[in-house]
């Protein structure tokens, strides 16, 4: 009976390290934007009180 | 040069291949593909580029160059996806990969020579047929891999093209950037960079993918004897297919659930702001949009494999019950009504990741209806439903944004109608998923056809 040779998984793992980093990348990128949808507006400059 | 290494036989993975190698080859090609959903980023360069006399292009121009690519990703997915079952994923993939990567080469020639037409052709023309053979190509290859997930396996790839906006934009801005500090032509560099980066990437999909051997199941895994009427254990050629009452109703689907996503997609930034006049801040207004991004991703990936226990009519159905609703009450959250931008974000993310969802769904609806034989074409044919709501549905904003603001009536005063008009449109997505029952016998492949198959042998 000839044995079958399976998938390494450090070879599975290193696939899905490939598609994963940029996505992170991206997500990141992203996320870090999106949440300046809550951040509070700057307050307006005011004139010093005299 | 010989290109036999592409075809379909030479694909065939050997015995022991793991199948959680397939779905990062799907990924590499829809996370590249996935980058025309960011290519407004080169709308203002583009505008702010001038010919040699000096003429520069206006926002319409420069906005057909989207319009082209999405167009030809339907037309080349519906005419090359019977081809694709012959030829196999392999092969789809590398003129995927060839077509979409010529496509910045040739559009980078016409950045350099100002020239528009040669950016419609490569990256409209070229590129898009690019788009619509990867869109299509790992589909039905993720479906036999997956018969006891097929909603996860779709969803896991076709999330990579929502997620690829999300790589595209930094990227291409990241490059323009560079090449400017650098005093290089930003815009062509960062074309023929972009292509070039692409075509590794995505050969890295070409080369990972494998089709399973015949008659090749998951280990201990066995076909449930009973299962939903709407799960056929038949097939039907693509020929028949889209001749059946089934195509036309998920055509319809497909179309409503993507023209309601748009009413939001076409005009999130200036929309939001519009909304909460003096509250959102242009910043935050693309924080929205890539916040929209996210989820549209992340629907695609956790409805398509809840469809998997839900099944895909319960799915549609969740789809059009609560987006109808959710549509039409949001412009109730606006200023001056409920006031809350929480809740506007909220709902609109909701309702963002429904319609990632459809898409991602729809494969796997096609499989349990027409069987696995002839998917990737048909979900081809059916992709022109994408390419059809791509027109309609900035149609209909536009077209009631452009009455408003011709009428000098207030802006804000159109998002309502905008929206409800949308809802309405899922309570017609919702009659035809009530409509769909299984596929008639008349259309069944015969056993004596599938020996010698128009397309995939396994």
């Amino acid at each position: 009976m000839t044995e079958v040779k399976k998938s390494s998984p450090a070879l599975i793992a290193a696939a899905w390290v490939i598609v994963v980093l940029p996505t992170l990348w991206g997500l990141n990128y992203t996320v870090q934007n999106a949440l300046k949808i809550f951040a509070k507006p700057a307050p307006a400059a005011t004139a010093p009180m005299k | 040069m010989s290109l036999g290494f592409l075809d379909r036989d030479r694909s065939i993975a050997p015995a022991g291949y793991s199948r959680w190698l397939v779905p990062p080859a799907a990924l590499a090609i829809h996370l590249s593909i996935g980058q025309v959903y960011s290519f407004s980023v080169f709308k203002n360069p583009l505008l702010a580029l001038h010919g040699a006399d000096g003429s520069a292009w206006n926002l319409k121009a420069v906005g057909y160059i989207f319009s082209i690519a999405i167009a030809f990703l339907g037309i080349s997915a519906a005419l090359f996806g019977a081809w694709l079952e012959k030829a196999g994923p392999r092969k789809a993939m590398f003129f995927a990969a060839l077509c979409f990567s010529i496509g910045f080469f040739v559009a980078s020639a016409g950045a350099t020579t100002h020239n528009l037409a040669l950016i419609y052709l490569g990256y409209g023309v070229i590129g898009g047929i690019g788009l619509g053979l990867g869109y299509i190509s790992p589909v039905s290859t993720l479906i036999k891999w997956f018969p006891d997930r097929p909603g996860l396996a779709t969803g896991l790839a076709i999330m990579g093209f929502g997620g690829g906006a999300m790589i595209g934009g930094p990227l291409a801005n990241q490059l323009m950037a560079h090449f400017k500090a650098a005093g290089q032509p930003s815009i062509p560099y960062t074309f023929i960079t972009m292509g070039a980066i692409y075509f590794v990437f995505m050969m890295f999909g070409v080369f990972t993918i494998r089709v399973p051997a015949k008659d090749w199941k998951p280990e201990g895994w066995t076909a449930p004897v009973r299962q939903s009427a709407l799960i056929s254990k038949h097939n039907v050629a693509v020929a028949q297919a889209w001749k059946t009452p089934q195509f036309m109703l998920l055509w319809i689907i497909l179309f409503t659930n993507v023209t309601a996503g748009i009413g939001i997609l076409e005009q999130a930034a200036p929309m939001i702001q519009d909304l909460f006049k003096g509250v959102i801040s242009p910043t935050a207004a693309v924080g929205f949009v890539g916040l929209l991004s996210i989820f549209n991703m992340a629907g695609r990936f956790i409805w398509a494999s809840c469809s998997d226990l839900l099944g895909r009519k319960v799915t549609y159905f969740v789809f059009f019950t609560l987006g109808a609703v959710l549509y039409f009450f949001l412009p109730l959250t606006r200023l001056d009504h409920l006031n809350s931008v929480t809740l506007f974000v909220l709902i609109s993310a909701v309702v963002i990741s429904m319609y990632g969802g459809g898409f991602a769904t729809i494969p796997a609806y096609l499989k349990d209806l027409f069987g696995g034989y002839n998917v990737s074409a048909i979900h081809g044919r059916l992709l022109t439903a994408w390419s059809t709501a791509g027109i309609v549905g900035p149609l209909i904003v536009n077209g009631i944004l452009d009455h408003y603001v011709a009428n000098k009536l207030p802006k804000q005063d159109a998002y309502p109608l905008i929206l409800h008009i949308m809802s309405g449109l899922l309570v017609v997505g919702f009659i035809a998923n009530l409509f769909v029952k299984p596929v008639s016998e008349k259309y069944w492949l015969k056993d004596s056809e599938t020996l010698t198959p128009v397309g995939a042998a396994h």
